[in-house]
């Protein structure tokens, strides 16, 4: 599943990013998105988007647009 | 000796170079881009250090601004040591960049920042194993609490002057043996290259394994030679046997060197997760509250700012123009009179419209830089940003724009706050569409003369109008080249809240206004210069003689289809360049009606006197309009009473033509400091634009107005 498809709390596995923009695959995996990376979505703005995640300890905010980037698995 | 700082954003890198340099660091930009920099030179223990900050980054890629600029510091200015500023209480994540660093090859330490409250959350680090397995120095500083600056900077200087550069990275730093391999390879192939030698072989090896666009082609110009090609095999072999792109392969091998490191020289407390920022978050960024808290914060911000320094400012401009303007005249004394008068309202008058603008600064740059280190900033953008994005821009966009409702000049200087280069540059572009409180005493001129009854109204109308029309230039503007912000994507770190000090703040606002000062001071000065000839010369002559009067009489009929061709209006359109609410004085000029001023004669010492008490006055008013009062006084509408004023004014408009004037001031280049800022913030180019910008926009509105307005019967 996708990351943009997870709600609040829900914890995942980071399985892999799209390639198909290299810049922001770098930029993600850069930020900490790599391969079995746990994360967990902490909260989701008042309007709908974007969303805070919690990765590598600290807390990244990151569009839906972004987060259907990253494929996810359910943990 | 030069000395680069370099670390992530959020780190308090800021705090701990404002804590070695303080009053001696400068602002202005990083050449050819808005990004600031921060730059300092100072002796410590008899050694010169020029402190350069470079900016906040979390990688060096080739994708921002920022990072690029990082990595071209590091690699041409060949700093003799750079001081990496981590963040204690987040290893694992700022590491990533410290490997990167070291990558590079320079001498180095790490500045292991916040560490009092790593060790109030219970953290623990073996810091002889955790330094062994960097093979470089690693000092724990509190940036806030003045502690380990001393450590830091010994230890940078003596790190600098052994020119100890990281060749040999230590065994625990390299990646998998099968990479490596594949590195040395490429690295001898580059020896026979003959390259420039201030690129390090292995990182060269590095970038090309990882295509880096950017270093191959910067090559390309420096050596007319495209050695993208050497790599390929290597890539290949890579990809093959990791499944995966090479840029991907070793980033994740990064971070699991760094995991290695920290697993056997760090303990986490069991039970960490900021709970302070998690319970203020809660409520902050809450479904139901986030926004009410939102706009309340901002009103607070807004009101004290502008309520605040709005005494300060009064004072200011009565100091230079009455007071120092007066005592300036009585010495030119026997000058001619053109002389005086450029003196006058011309230097004087420039030096003290800078002037007026520094209680404004220091208040504005105080709260922004509150805003951002506490943290705030970054959840109003969190909570913003799906309705600024829609304009194709940032949710941090969203405080510059309600700054500009107050005064444009520090909503410009706002945009720093601001992360992409292109969303800085929309978001200037859209501030000068609020109307500020420059503006109200045009409003209040023509409402009180033609829409009595509807005052109120008209004047709501002119701020949603500004709003509508900046929000279809952004639509417009969000996806050509220079502004294509849509595409970036927000990638936005919520840092956990804290307490900014009290240096810091005072710190970032006083250098921060000191370079407005510098930087726009003199091209506000040349300005006043020119417009001062524009509205004065030939000398002698009456507002209906001057050139800016024969001017406007030959251009005045370009404006028949807005419905304001006479060249009164037109006329008084440029001294509202000086300042918007200069509009109303110079209509009443050009139009003939007769000012009242009384001089009394006062002495010295009785003017000395005034100044003091006036200052005394601002002071315990400003207390007063920020704690006491609650409607922000900047939205007063003051009425013009003059009623030979109200009858000059029918006498050229109808409601219909001074309604589309109205707009057309709106709309029309807010003032030259105004375009200082942004001359100061973006360059020549993007003031032009802008120039270009607010001179057509309006006319094409006011004429859609007043076209529109017939067509409905109204005259």
């Amino acid at each position: 599943m996708k990351l943009s498809d997870l709600r609040e709390k829900q914890r995942a596995k980071v399985i892999k990013i799209d390639g198909s923009l290299k810049s922001l695959k770098k930029r993600l995996a850069d930020m900490g998105f790599v391969k079995n990376q746990e994360i967990e979505i902490k909260r989701i703005a008042p309007l709908g988007d974007p969303i805070e995640i919690s990765v590598k300890g600290y807390s990244l905010s990151l569009r839906k647009k972004e987060a259907e980037k990253i494929e996810v698995e359910k943990i | 000796m030069n000395i680069a700082f370099a670390g992530n954003p959020n780190v308090g890198k800021t705090a701990l170079i404002n804590a070695i340099a303080g009053s001696k660091l400068k602002v202005g930009n990083w050449p050819g881009v808005t990004v600031e920099k921060k730059e300092a030179e100072f002796k410590y223990k008899g050694e010169k250090i020029q402190l350069v900050d470079l900016p906040g980054t979390y990688s060096l890629s080739p994708y921002t601004v920022e990072e690029r600029i990082t990595r071209d510091f590091i690699i041409n200015e060949d700093p003799d040591c750079v001081i990496n500023v981590i963040d204690s209480t987040n290893l694992e994540r700022n590491l990533y960049l410290t490997l990167l660093l070291m990558e590079m090859e320079k001498p180095i330490v790490i500045a292991l920042n916040i560490f009092d409250e790593f060790e109030k959350s219970g953290y623990k680090i073996d810091l002889d194993k955790f330094k062994k397995y960097l093979g470089i120095d690693v000092i724990p500083t509190v940036a806030t609490k003045n502690k380990g600056l001393n450590e830091l900077m010994d230890k940078a200087i003596e790190v600098a002057k052994s020119k100890k550069h990281y060749k040999e990275m230590k065994y625990s730093l390299l990646f998998d043996r099968f990479i490596e391999n594949e590195i040395n390879k490429l690295i001898e192939k580059l020896k026979k290259e003959k390259l420039p030698n201030k690129y390090p072989l292995r990182w060269l090896a590095i970038k090309l394994i990882e295509k880096d666009e950017y270093i191959i082609q910067i090559l390309k110009k420096e050596t007319e030679k495209d050695i993208s090609s050497l790599a390929k095999e290597h890539i290949m072999v890579i990809e093959e046997r990791f499944n995966d792109d090479t840029e991907t392969i070793l980033t994740e091998a990064r971070y699991g060197i760094i995991n290695g490191i920290l697993k056997d020289t760090l303990k986490k407390p069991k039970n960490y997760n900021i709970p302070f920022t998690e319970k203020v978050d809660k409520i902050v960024t809450n479904k139901y509250l986030g926004l009410p808290i939102f706009l309340a914060l901002m009103y607070i911000v807004f009101k004290l700012t502008f309520d605040g320094s709005g005494p300060f400012i009064d004072w200011v401009d009565g100091f230079i123009n009455g007071y120092i303007g007066k005592y300036v005249s009585l010495a030119l004394t026997g000058a001619p009179n053109w002389l005086n008068s450029l003196v006058i309202n011309g230097i004087i008058g420039g030096v003290g419209l800078v002037l007026t603008f520094v209680p404004l600064m220091l208040f504005i740059y105080f709260f922004l830089a509150l805003l951002e280190e506490s943290g705030y900033m970054s959840r109003a953008a969190f909570v913003l940003d799906k309705i600024m994005h829609s304009i194709g821009l940032n949710g941090k966009s969203f405080i510059p724009m309600i700054l500009g409702f107050g005064c444009n000049v520090p909503a410009i200087y706002a945009t720093r706050a601001l992360e992409n280069e292109k969303d800085r540059k929309l978001t200037a572009v859209l501030v000068p569409f609020m109307s500020c409180g420059a503006r109200l005493p045009i409003y209040a001129l023509f409402t009180g003369v033609f829409f009595v009854k509807y005052q109120a109204y008209v004047v709501l109308l002119m701020y949603i109008l500004g709003i509508a029309v900046a929000i279809v230039v952004g639509l417009l503007l969000k996806n050509t080249k220079p502004f294509e912000t849509a595409k970036s994507p927000l990638l936005l770190e919520l840092p956990p809240y804290r307490v900014p000090s009290a240096k810091m703040l005072f710190g970032s606002m006083w250098i921060r206004t000191k370079a407005f000062l510098r930087k726009a001071g003199s091209i506000i000065l040349m300005a006043m210069i020119i417009l001062w000839a524009a509205i004065n010369l030939p000398y002698g002559s009456t507002p209906n003689n001057s050139y800016l009067a024969k001017a406007a009489k030959v251009v005045a009929p370009v404006f028949t289809p807005a419905g304001f061709n006479k060249w009164q209006a037109v006329a008084s359109v440029l001294p509202g360049i000086i300042a918007k609410e200069s509009v109303v004085g110079a209509l009443g000029q050009t139009l003939g009606v007769e000012k009242k001023s009384e001089k009394k004669k006062t002495s010295f010492i009785q003017d000395t006197r005034k100044q003091i008490m006036g200052l005394i006055k601002a002071t315990i008013d400003s207390f007063r309009n920020m704690f006491i009062s609650f409607t922000p006084g900047i939205f007063k509408i003051e009425s013009i009473s003059n009623s030979t004023f109200s009858q000059k004014i029918r006498t050229v408009f109808t409601p219909l033509s001074a309604f589309s004037y109205m707009v057309f001031m709106l709309l029309f280049i807010p003032c030259i400091v105004t375009l200082a800022a942004i001359k100061q913030e973006f360059g020549w180019g993007l003031m032009f634009f802008e120039i270009g910008l607010l001179t057509i926009i309006p006319y094409i509105v006011s004429v859609i107005v007043y076209q529109g307005g017939r067509l409905l019967g109204f005259h």
